[in-house]
């Protein structure tokens, strides 16, 4: 059955321009609060400061460009993988809308600067609710789809769709339970070392189920599509799914290492985040194994390279990840800029490269026409590995210095360094993430660009053409 | 040892269990092609 017959994809469409402009506005104010850091006379109160900007930037990027795509790419593999279409277009449509609604809404209520103060769950009830109404519609239809299926086993991409809407769910509601005061303000249900374990153990899950759930079910997807070749096991992939969805609900607590949370709450997540490099791996392996005989690919399909590079992102930052968890290793880069470098290697190296293939892959199919450049597919590819990597490495070697210096102390046993004299010493490395930032940005012009004129005046083509 | 931490080791071996029976009934060699088939029928054209 192909678009013709009956699959909805114009809501396809829809979610990935959506998601794009948000990924826009989420990468333009990465740039513009890492300008912030490195030259604080770039902070205009009270809306145009790094405190009101960063939650933004946060939520744009995870929810705005990684959840709106997620969405699109959920809709349109759910359907090919149980050969149904999609159980309401209607809603999915009207989610649509909604979405939008709620991204806008999130800006500007945090602009304004009410926030619960909760990372990544800053939106106040109203919007928060709002969510839950979105990512219910959402679950029931594709849920309902999967239900009505033709196609008997489940491909495990769709486990892992299933895995993100449950978990999701559970997730947020659990930590959003809040008292509130007024229709701008609501206090945690929980309090003191309770409230910082439950939101770690959403922080950490919404790494599990939002950036890392989906994004592996895009990768299965579109990996054996784009190399014609299927996946290595898919034994493996369900085994490996399994042990993911248990152990990472464990893992909350490696945040909160050296803190008033009990003991063996965060020993139990130390061990568990360890244990997570085995599945993690596995998905690795089975995307490298699903390579042997077809590594040419590499050079003559750019959908391969930008897998391949974001399976093996996925794969540093799942042993760098770990290597965090470890109390020793956590008490030298927690509270240092080691972090953010270790976030997007995650979110720019795997998150975003797989979800530029995926949209590579998808859009000719969805317009009919022949991507436009590849010329340019590849100048973003190489713009959007070396902005990232300047990023996270200058961030990486800031963590080191900055860790160095925190714990240097004199023969008294007194500090050597003031925190400030640590801050001075960080405006290098600002300075080179900024120019990371701008690389990454100018990546994402030429992406936009190449997808506005395939769109507008590619050469027509076979739906199926491969690249 | 108290109720609750019995109760907590018992939920974590139950889970355990559960993962154990999920690793065997996928690696069960009689049903290998059956579990390998959706990488198979996933790759018809779209
Ligand atoms: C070139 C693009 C980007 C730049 C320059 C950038 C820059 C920044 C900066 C300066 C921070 C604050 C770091 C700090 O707390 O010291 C930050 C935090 C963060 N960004 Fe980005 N960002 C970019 C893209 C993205 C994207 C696309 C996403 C999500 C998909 C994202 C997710 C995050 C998250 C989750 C944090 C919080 C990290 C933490 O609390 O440790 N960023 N970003
Ligand atoms: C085995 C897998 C992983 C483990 C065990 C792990 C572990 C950790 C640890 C221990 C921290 C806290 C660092 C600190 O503050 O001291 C952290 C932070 C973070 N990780 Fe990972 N990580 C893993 C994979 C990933 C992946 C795939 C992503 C995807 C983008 C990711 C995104 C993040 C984010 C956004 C934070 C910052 C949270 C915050 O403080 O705001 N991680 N991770």
């Amino acid at each position: 059955m192909g678009q013709q017959e009956g699959y909805a994809d114009d809501v396809v469409k829809g979610f990935i321009i959506w998601s794009i402009v948000w990924g826009l506005v989420a990468v333009l104010l990465g740039v513009l609060i890492s300008l912030q850091l490195a030259w604080p006379q770039l902070n205009f109160p009270p809306y145009f400061t790094y405190g009101r900007l960063r939650p933004i930037h946060t939520n744009a990027g995870i929810f705005g460009w990684g959840i709106g795509s997620f969405m699109a790419f959920f809709f349109y593999i759910t359907q090919r993988l149980t050969r149904t279409r999609l159980w309401s277009p209607k809603l999915a449509r009207f989610q649509l809308c909604l979405f939008n609604v709620v991204i806008a809404l999130a800006a500007i209520t945090l602009a304004m600067g009410m926030n619960r103060s909760k990372e990544y769950a800053e939106l106040e009830w109203p919007v928060a609710l709002l969510v839950v109404v979105l990512w219910v519609i959402f679950s029931v239809n594709i849920i309902m789809t999967i239900v009505k299926r033709r196609e008997e086993q489940m491909y495990i991409s769709l486990w892992y769709i299933m895995a993100a809407l449950v978990g999701v769910a559970v997730l947020y509601l659990v930590n959003n339970v809040g008292i509130p005061i007024s229709l701008t303000k609501s206090y945690s249900a929980y309090a003191g070392a309770n409230d910082a374990n439950v939101q770690w153990w959403y922080g950490h899950n919404a790494v599990a189920m939002v950036l890392t759930a989906p994004p592996l079910a895009l990768f299965y997807y579109f990996l054996p599509k784009s190399t014609g070749v299927p996946i290595y096991s898919h034994r493996m992939g369900v085994i490996a799914f399994w042990s993911l969805i248990f152990m990472y609900l464990w893992t909350g607590a490696h945040h909160l290492l050296w803190t008033p949370v009990p003991d063996w709450v965060q020993t139990l997540a130390m061990a568990f985040s360890i244990m997570l490099i085995a599945p993690s791996w596995g998905a690795v392996f089975n995307g490298y194994f699903s390579m042997n005989g077809q590594w040419h690919q590499m050079r003559d399909n750019y959908l391969v390279k930008f897998l391949i590079f974001g399976i093996t992102f996925y794969g540093l930052q799942t042993l760098q990840g770990p290597s965090q968890a470890v109390r020793t290793f956590s008490g030298f880069i927690h509270y240092t800029d080691w972090v953010p470098g270790h976030v997007h290697m995650g979110t720019l190296g795997w998150v975003s490269l797989v979800l530029f293939a995926s949209i590579y892959y998808i859009f000719p199919r969805l317009y009919g026409r022949e991507i436009y450049s590849v010329g340019m597919v590849n100048l973003h590819f190489w713009l959007a590995v070396i902005g990232q990597l300047i990023f996270s490495i200058s961030m990486w070697i800031a963590g080191v210095q900055q860790a160095a210096m925190l714990h240097a102390t004199n023969p008294d046993g007194s500090l050597h360094y003031s925190f400030m004299e640590t801050m001075i010493e960080l405006y290098p490395y600002w300075h080179a993430r900024a120019f990371g930032g701008v690389i990454y940005f100018a990546s994402l012009l030429v992406f936009i660009y190449n997808l506005i004129k395939t769109a507008t005046s590619g050469k027509p083509a076979p739906v199926a053409a491969r690249p | 040892m108290d109720v609750a931490s019995i109760y907590y080791l018992g939920v974590t071996f139950l889970l355990f269990a559960l993962f154990a029976v999920i690793v065997g009934r996928t690696y069960n060699r009689r049903d290998r092609e059956k579990k390998e088939a959706p990488k198979y029928r996933m790759m018809d054209e779209d």
